[in-house]
This record gives structure tokens, C-alpha cells and sequence, in this order.
């Protein structure tokens, strides 16, 4: 058959082959026609999926006495030097987006859209552990992180993330202390309503170096009425009452391990010009959530602190080569109490436009589930009616106005 | 930082109202009409998955495509001279023709994920969802 055809196209004049030649390329040229049409007019689209966030909060928690009784000699000394405890901390986060990737399948995957998005993040923190037997130390944490975000444009979602800090006591020399953490996270979307995530994450959230799996499950949509379990940061009942206003019922844990410096003797074995402050607490609350605008939010949280704890540790009893800080010279379990939390969220620039994109909202969702405390503010819930009026300005490029 | 918590609450009282009277429809409208074609499209999960980011992308380039158009009549001034009566001409043609081959080259592609049916459903949803704003934008004005 083929050693026929190409007789056959041997016996063509060269008049035929030419005609052939000429209505391929009036084809071919059509093909090409649909992306060359809208290239020349050359508009430009948003480059990333991803807007940049500036996130800022504050958090309190009231005095309370530290127990003396019972404890070991040296514990009772330093309660009764550090007498009551209280908290204060501010947090700037930042998170930009830097570079993003798409991939478009073809053939049978012509459907499937890959993106991957490299995000730079920045973190300053600011602790003041407030003793009242002590003078005001402020400790602070800095860091500069890069985040690595794969869609695969299927059901799954990769998260890297590797920020190393710098933790210090600013208000008396100490010697400053490098640390890195870091985030590997895989996310399976199984429906808009089930999600699954493994991974493993380097953390001092719960006041140590801790290596801890990541385990999370989300129940309901990320743009209305969810729960989700994410270990070891956050269990929490997500409720979006409309675009503007969400509520959600959380219990997450709070910490970290910083610089102190032993400026007021507290630690008498050795003079140690710097030793390690870790904290944690579990707190359990409720926070509202307010969208001003597509480019603010801000929000309120308040509920119990439980599971309190501060540590000492001597640099040089633990090792740094060990997995976690064993040896302390101090540790006290403070009482439960309230603790408040506000904040401000300016999200800047245009993104890409991802509604119901499912793959996008879940790595939103990763993306500020670590650090970035804005609680999924990008994610956008549709209201249940149209407004009442509205002028064409705002709305002009959802009509056209040849359309009145 | 001692009074990092002061100026926060500060920047909210400053920023919030003034920003909550600039803010328009636009994200409020474009989101009740995802969740509108959703509805109407009952698409399954893996459609969904599919369907979404091709029609974003869809939509996208085709605001993007009138959005220059309409600027670029806002840069002149009410009379213009020929040459930019002319520029004006080819590119309102040159609009035209990019707004169809998106279609074409879009629907085809939603065609394979949706299948014609729904993609039938798609525009009737389309259609009715810009009939509702339209009813709204002209209550106003009259």
C-alpha cells in the first residue's frame, strides 16, 4: 500500500505537489492565527497567582504568678525572682511572590494547567516576656525564607518551605543564634470537600527543635463552611458568613525558642552571657475575620491559653548536635488565662484569576497556613445575592457596553 | 516597637473606612457569577478540576482583550484627528478578530473537558447571569 502512494505521489506533477504545499500552509497559518491575533495585540496579564502579603499582628496575655511550691531548689530561686509572667509579641510577615512557572499540557492532557510559584518570605518578631522581678528584655526573631509551591495541575499540591531565622536579645549584648525551618508538605485534593496532606515539618512552634510529621485533613470547601485538622499547627471550624466576615473556632499552639541574655544573673552555674528562652501554649478561641476591601483585612482573636510553659536552657548543657534541648535549669507550667490577638493584612498587586481552581485555593491555604497569618483572605467566598445597584464603572469589564 | 500595637490599631481606624467606601462590585459580581455557572454546569469532580483553570484562563485573556480596547478609546481626547480615527478602526478590528479566536480556540478546548451539552448550558448561564447585572446597572440609572 505505501510503496503505492508514494508511486502515485511520484506520477503527481509538480503543479499538484505545489497546490498541496500552498492550501498546508493556508491551514497551518489558520492554526497559528487564534494565538497571533490576541499576541499582537500584546495586553499583559498578571504574573502570579500569588498576591504579595504584609501581615501584621499583635498579641497579649495577662499576668500571672509563677508557682514556687514543691519544685526544686533552683526552680524556687528563680520564681521568685521572676515573680509574675506575662506576654506581649508583635509579628511583621511578609510573603512575595517571585517567580511563576506554567506548563500547559497537549493531546489527551491538553486540560491539565501546571504552575509553580517561588515566593519569598520575611518574618520579624518581637517577644516581650514580661517578668515583673526582672528588668524588660525584648527578643527578637528574623528571618528570610524562600517557599517552592508545585501544582500539578491534577489532584495534588507540593509545599517546600525553608526559612532560616536569626533569634536575639536586643536589649542586652548576647550573642545572636542562626536556626533553620523548614516545611515539606504534600496535598492531596480528592474533591472541592476532602482534602489530605503528609509531610514533615522542622519546627519550634512548640517550644523546642522538633522534627514532627505533618498530617492534615480538611472536611468542606475552603470557600465556605470547612474543618481542618493540620497537624501539629492548627485544628480549626472555619465559618464564612459572607464575602466580608469569617469566623473561625480554632485551637492552634504558639511558641518558639529565643535568646535570652543573662544579664540579671539567672542562671548561676556558669556565666553565660546568653541562654535559651522557649515558650509554648495551646490557644483555644475564636477570631473574626474582616475583609475591608480587596487589599485589607484585618483581624480580632481572643480565647483561653492553656498548657502553658517556660523553659530555660543552658547552651551548654545541650548540645547542639542533639535533636532536641533535654537539660533546663528552669521550667514553669504558668495558669491558664485569656489572651487577645489583632492584626492588619494589605494584600498588594493583581494575581491571575484561579476561581474554583481548586489546586490554587489549597496552596493559598498551605501558603498561609505557615507563617503568614492571614487566613486565607485571598480565597474569595461568593455571597448568596447581587447588590442592589451598582455603578458601571466598577463592573465594566464583566459587560460590554454595547450590551444597553 | 513599643507602640507597634497602637500604631496597628491606628492604621485599621485610619485605613478602614477609607477603603471601604473605595471599594467597588467588581470581585463581589465576578464571584456570585462563578458560583452561578457552577451551579447550572453540575459539573463532576474531575470536570471541575479541569474546567476551572481553562475557563479562568479563558476569561482572563478575553477581559484583558476589551480592557485595552476601552483604554485606549479613554486616551483620546473627543476629537481626534485621522490617524488615531484610524488606529482606533484597525484595532477594534483587530479586538474582534482576537475575541473570536479566543472563543474558538477555548471552546474547543472546554468542548473536550464539558462536553457540547454544557458547553450549551455554559452560555445560556452566561447569557442569563449578564441579563441579571444589566437589570442592576440599569435600575440605577434610571
Amino acid at each position: 500500500m505505501l510503496r503505492e502512494k508514494v508511486i502515485n505521489l511520484e506520477g503527481c506533477s509538480y503543479k499538484t505537489i505545489g497546490l498541496l504545499v500552498l492550501l498546508s500552509s493556508v491551514f497551518l497559518c489558520k492554526q497559528a492565527k487564534a494565538q497571533s491575533s490576541y499576541d499582537s495585540l500584546n495586553v499583559k496579564l498578571p504574573k502570579h497567582y500569588f498576591n504579595t502579603i504584609i501581615e501584621m499582628d499583635g498579641y497579649n496575655k495577662p499576668s500571672v504568678s509563677l508557682d514556687t511550691t514543691g519544685r526544686r531548689e533552683l526552680n524556687q530561686k528563680i520564681d521568685a525572682h521572676l515573680k509574675n509572667y506575662a506576654v506581649k509579641q508583635f509579628n511583621l510577615s511578609f510573603c512575595i511572590p517571585l517567580i511563576t512557572k506554567e506548563k500547559k499540557g497537549s493531546g489527551a492532557d491538553s486540560a491539565i494547567i501546571e504552575n509553580s510559584h517561588l515566593l519569598l518570605t520575611g518574618n520579624f518578631f518581637s517577644l516581650k516576656p514580661v517578668f515583673e522581678g526582672l528588668s524588660q528584655h525584648t527578643l527578637t526573631k528574623r528571618g528570610i525564607g524562600l517557599r517552592y509551591i508545585y501544582n500539578t495541575g491534577k489532584k495534588g499540591v507540593w509545599f517546600f518551605d525553608a526559612a532560616p531565622f536569626v533569634t536575639r536579645d536586643i536589649t542586652y549584648r548576647s550573642r545572636p543564634y542562626m536556626r533553620l525551618s523548614g516545611t515539606v508538605v504534600y496535598s492531596h485534593n480528592v474533591s472541592d470537600n476532602f482534602n489530605w496532606r503528609i509531610g514533615a515539618t522542622k519546627s519550634f512552634m512548640w517550644g523546642n527543635r522538633l522534627y514532627l510529621p505533618f498530617i492534615g485533613l480538611r472536611f468542606g470547601r475552603l470557600d465556605k463552611i470547612n474543618f481542618s485538622f493540620q497537624f501539629p499547627r492548627r485544628v480549626s471550624l472555619n465559618i464564612p458568613f459572607n464575602p466580608k466576615i469569617r469566623m473561625s473556632l480554632y485551637s492552634q499552639p504558639q511558641g518558639g525558642m529565643f535568646n535570652f541574655s543573662n544579664h540579671d544573673t539567672l542562671y548561676p552555674k556558669f556565666a553565660e552571657a546568653t541562654f535559651h528562652f522557649t515558650r509554648y501554649e495551646i490557644n483555644t478561641g475564636l477570631r473574626f475575620d474582616f475583609k475591608l476591601s480587596s487589599h485589607f483585612n484585618f483581624f480580632v482573636s481572643g480565647g483561653i491559653s492553656s498548657k502553658n510553659n517556660i523553659t530555660f536552657y543552658s547552651d551548654r548543657a545541650n548540645n547542639r548536635t542533639n535533636v532536641f534541648y533535654r537539660t533546663y535549669f528552669y521550667s514553669a507550667s504558668p495558669v491558664p488565662t485569656y489572651y487577645v490577638q489583632y492584626g492588619l493584612v494589605i494584600k498588594l498587586g493583581k494575581t491571575r484569576s484561579y476561581y474554583n481552581n481548586r489546586n490554587i485555593y489549597d496552596a493559598i491555604d498551605l501558603n498561609s497556613g505557615t507563617d503568614i497569618n492571614d487566613n486565607n483572605s485571598q480565597i474569595p467566598v461568593p455571597s448568596k445575592k447581587l447588590p442592589k445597584s451598582t455603578n458601571l464603572q466598577s463592573i465594566e469589564d464583566l459587560i460590554d457596553f454595547t450590551e444597553f | 516597637m513599643k507602640h507597634a500595637g497602637k500604631i496597628l490599631i491606628l492604621l485599621v481606624l485610619i485605613f478602614g473606612p477609607v477603603v471601604l467606601l473605595a471599594q467597588n462590585d467588581k470581585e463581589k459580581i465576578e464571584a456570585l457569577r462563578v458560583a452561578f455557572i457552577n451551579k447550572k454546569l453540575e459539573l463532576s469532580t474531575s470536570e471541575s478540576e479541569k474546567f476551572w483553570p481553562v475557563y479562568n484562563e479563558y476569561n482572563e485573556k478575553l477581559r484583558a482583550v476589551k480592557k485595552n480596547l476601552r483604554q485606549s478609546y479613554k486616551r483620546k481626547p473627543d476629537i481626534i484627528s485621522d490617524a488615531d480615527a484610524e488606529e482606533l478602526f484597525k484595532l477594534e478590528a483587530q479586538t474582534k478578530q482576537a475575541e473570536l479566536d479566543l472563543y474558538k480556540q477555548y471552546s474547543e478546548r472546554l468542548k473536550q473537558i464539558v462536553g457540547v451539552k454544557k458547553m450549551v448550558i455554559l452560555h445560556l448561564a452566561e447569557e442569563e447571569f449578564r441579563q441579571k447585572v444589566l437589570e442592576i446597572v440599569k435600575g440605577k440609572s434610571d
